[in-house]
């Protein structure tokens, strides 16, 4: 999963940026200000947006409303230190999913942006099921058939993601685009090696369960 | 000691008032009645007296000798007082007397009285002296005798004086019950007349700090005499209200603006204990915290020096002020703040026509120049000046800050004194700045009785102009 976090204050940018690398597994750009933030939500494929509204050039509710009227339908998690009732309708009514208002506990936040990301992706459990395969993205462990299996970070945020689009291709640059941030080029043959290992790990060797679409990408059968 | 109360001193003067008027009533109604019973009993005494008179004869004899039968007297109305008479001819024999006649019946006290007062063995008499009452004898053979008398007669006026004592306890009864019922309706009159008081200060009692009207009761609104009471109140209440609200606006700003900073400091302590670390990673991590706790600190201090110096603009009056001038005071900024001037490439002149001194706190003149410099130094473009000029006019002294930078917007430019205002988020923050840095600014000067004013125009720059007063 790849996140936006668009903060001016870059320290808790910073922080938030650290939590959730460290507690989701979630790839992370930083934007900090409202233009630099709107310009990078509208070219790249974010699966969840961390926005705050204080923001300088543009601010927050701008850059949410045109978000929305752009058609960028990626969830929107606003922080604020505001806590009127009013403005929290506003911002909701603008189009965002959530808020949480400052100063937050990140645990929270990283709770939320997940549960975020999982509904962003069509499914209301934290635990994702293909076939006898059982995900859980709250604790981040991988079962088969009642069996844990040990996945390193970034095999885990490959079957996490190929498992929220179970049933789909994935290319491999939407992959990439998704678990890495704006540098995820320098990591081009990378996805090769995680998806072996992940097939190895799975007891996966003949492809059943991850499929290879040549020239496409991967997809993992429902 | 009791506490004093206008209901009981107002009933107290009017029931003083009403008995001082009771009594002198009283006093005059029985000593008019006196009048009327003693003229009463005088008729009655002459009429006894004349009817003494007549009893007098010629004697038998044809002697033009006048005699008096004491039997046919008419008995005395006081049994244990009996009256007491005596009849005597022009040359003043006595023709007759009653037994009881004392020897020596003292005159009136002015001489020529027709009717006086005695006291024979200690009992009260009124006295009459009739002088040439013609005989009335008409039957005896002196008939055509012109020969007249003199009757002295008394009654005692131990009836008269119960009389007069029973009608002054009757109109003293009747006054004092008059008095007791007036007393009742006053009472209740001034209990009725101040009852606005009582609805008054029940709805004053309702004013709480999260209810500030004063809902003024009609009757309350409808008296005349507390008109001037209801006003002072309602004046009263709304400078409450709004030192009030201010204070309040304060702490809300306040509490918002240590939101973000307190947001950061967690989020690195969260972030920290996330997943296990080196100790050189905690370290970093550490020293990150103790910079995020000195922002909270540095903004707590602008707050409180903001406070301060609302405070003392407020009008708190000051003991600690000595002469400083002000071109030496602003060179002495400007010099300080030379290292941030020359980071940004900015020089900053110092122009003094001549040196204006007032009496002030060294350092919050200091802390008025450096903010004014800062941002003057902050929005000014590279190798560009900061122009200070310092002037002395009638009754003030003049330091302009004039910069050539980016200007303020028109929208802006009536919110940059208000607390907590940032004109652009990222660039104050880089600064550490929290938006209270020309609040501080303008409630110092005004602390000082002094003005300051801003002209801006975008892209050209901004000029801020400080008026402090010599007498303030």
């Amino acid at each position: 999963m790849r996140i936006l976090i668009i903060e001016d204050e870059r320290r808790l940018a910073d922080n938030i940026g650290r939590s959730m690398r460290e507690g989701a597994g979630y790839a992370v750009d930083l934007a900090f200000d409202g233009e630099e933030g709107l310009y990078m939500a509208e070219s790249n494929p974010y699966d969840l947006v961390l926005l705050d509204l204080m923001l300088p050039r543009i601010d927050g509710m701008t850059v949410l409303q045109r978000m929305r009227t752009a058609g960028i339908t990626t969830p929107v998690l606003v922080l604020t230190a505001r806590d009127e009732k009013e403005s929290i309708v506003a911002v909701l009514n603008s189009g965002a999913d959530d808020y949480v208002t400052k100063p937050f506990d990140l645990g929270e936040l990283v709770a939320r942006s997940k549960a975020l990301i999982r509904r962003g992706k069509g499914h209301g459990a934290p635990v994702l099921k293909v076939k006898d395969l059982e995900i859980n993205t709250a604790d981040r462990t991988v079962r088969r058939n009642g069996k844990l299996i040990v996945l390193s970070g970034m095999e885990y945020r490959v079957l996490e993601y190929l498992a929220h689009r179970s049933g789909a291709i994935i290319s491999k640059t939407e992959l990439l685009e998704h678990l890495y941030d704006f540098n995820w080029e320098r990591f081009s043959n990378v996805i090769e090696v995680y998806i072996s290992g992940l097939r190895r790990k799975l007891d996966d060797r003949n492809g059943d369960l991850i499929q290879t679409s040549r020239g496409q990408g991967y997809m993992l059968r429902n | 000691m009791p506490k004093l109360s206008i209901r009981r001193r107002l009933i107290a003067s009017v029931f003083a008032t009403q008995l001082i008027l009771t009594v002198a009533l009283v006093a005059l109604a029985t000593y008019f009645t006196r009048g009327q019973l003693r003229a009463a009993f005088d008729a009655g005494l002459h009429g006894r007296a004349m009817s003494v008179a007549a009893l007098i004869r010629y004697s038998e004899e044809g002697n033009h000798e006048l005699i008096f039968d004491r039997e046919l007297s008419p008995p005395s109305l006081d049994r244990r007082h009996p009256d007491f008479y005596q009849i005597v001819d022009e040359s003043g024999r006595v023709i007759g007397a009653s037994s009881n006649w004392p020897g020596n019946l003292p005159g009136p006290s002015k001489p020529g009285r027709q009717y006086w007062d005695v006291t024979v063995d200690g009992v009260h008499y009124r006295t009459v002296r009739l002088d040439h009452l013609p005989v009335l004898d008409r039957e005896g053979p002196d008939t055509k005798s012109n020969a007249t008398i003199t009757v002295i007669y008394a009654a005692p006026t131990d009836e008269f004086r119960e009389d007069l004592w029973h009608a002054a306890i009757l109109t003293l009864a009747g006054s004092l019950l008059l008095l007791a019922m007036a007393t009742l309706v006053v009472a209740w009159a001034i209990r009725q007349g101040l009852s606005p008081l009582k609805t008054l200060a029940v709805s004053a009692g309702k004013v709480s700090a999260s209810d500030w009207n004063l809902n003024l009761p009609e009757d309350a609104t409808a008296t005349e005499e507390l008109a001037p009471l209801t006003g002072a109140m309602e004046t009263m209440l709304a400078t409450l209200y709004r030192a009030f609200s201010s204070q309040q606006e304060f702490l809300a700003n306040a509490a918002h603006e240590l939101k973000t900073p307190v947001a950061i400091l967690k989020s690195t302590l969260q972030s920290m204990v996330q997943v296990p670390r080196t100790a050189d990673e905690y370290r970093a991590r550490m020293e990150i915290a103790l910079d995020d706790v000195a922002r909270i600190e540095k903004l707590i201090h602008s707050m409180l020096r903001l406070a301060r110096a609302e405070q003392s603009a407020a009008g708190h009056h000051r003991q600690d002020l000595v002469p400083v001038d002000l071109a030496a005071s602003c060179e002495q900024s400007a010099d300080r703040l030379g290292a941030v001037a020359d980071a940004g490439g900015v020089r900053i002149e110092v122009l003094s026509e001549n040196h204006p001194t007032i009496k002030a706190d060294p350092e919050d003149l200091e802390l008025i120049w450096n903010n004014l410099l800062e941002n003057a130094i902050r929005y000014s473009p590279k190798s560009s000046r900061v122009l200070v000029t310092i002037s002395e006019q009638d009754h003030n002294a003049q330091v302009t800050v004039q910069d050539w930078g980016t200007g303020i917007a028109e929208s802006e430019l009536t919110h940059i004194f208000d607390r907590f205002h940032r004109a652009d988020a990222s660039r104050t923050r880089e600064t550490g700045g929290y938006g209270l840095g020309l609040a501080i600014t303008k409630a110092m000067v005004n602390a000082y009785g002094g003005t300051i004013v801003v002209d801006s125009r975008v892209g050209e720059g901004t000029v801020m102009t400080v008026r402090l007063p010599f007498k303030s």
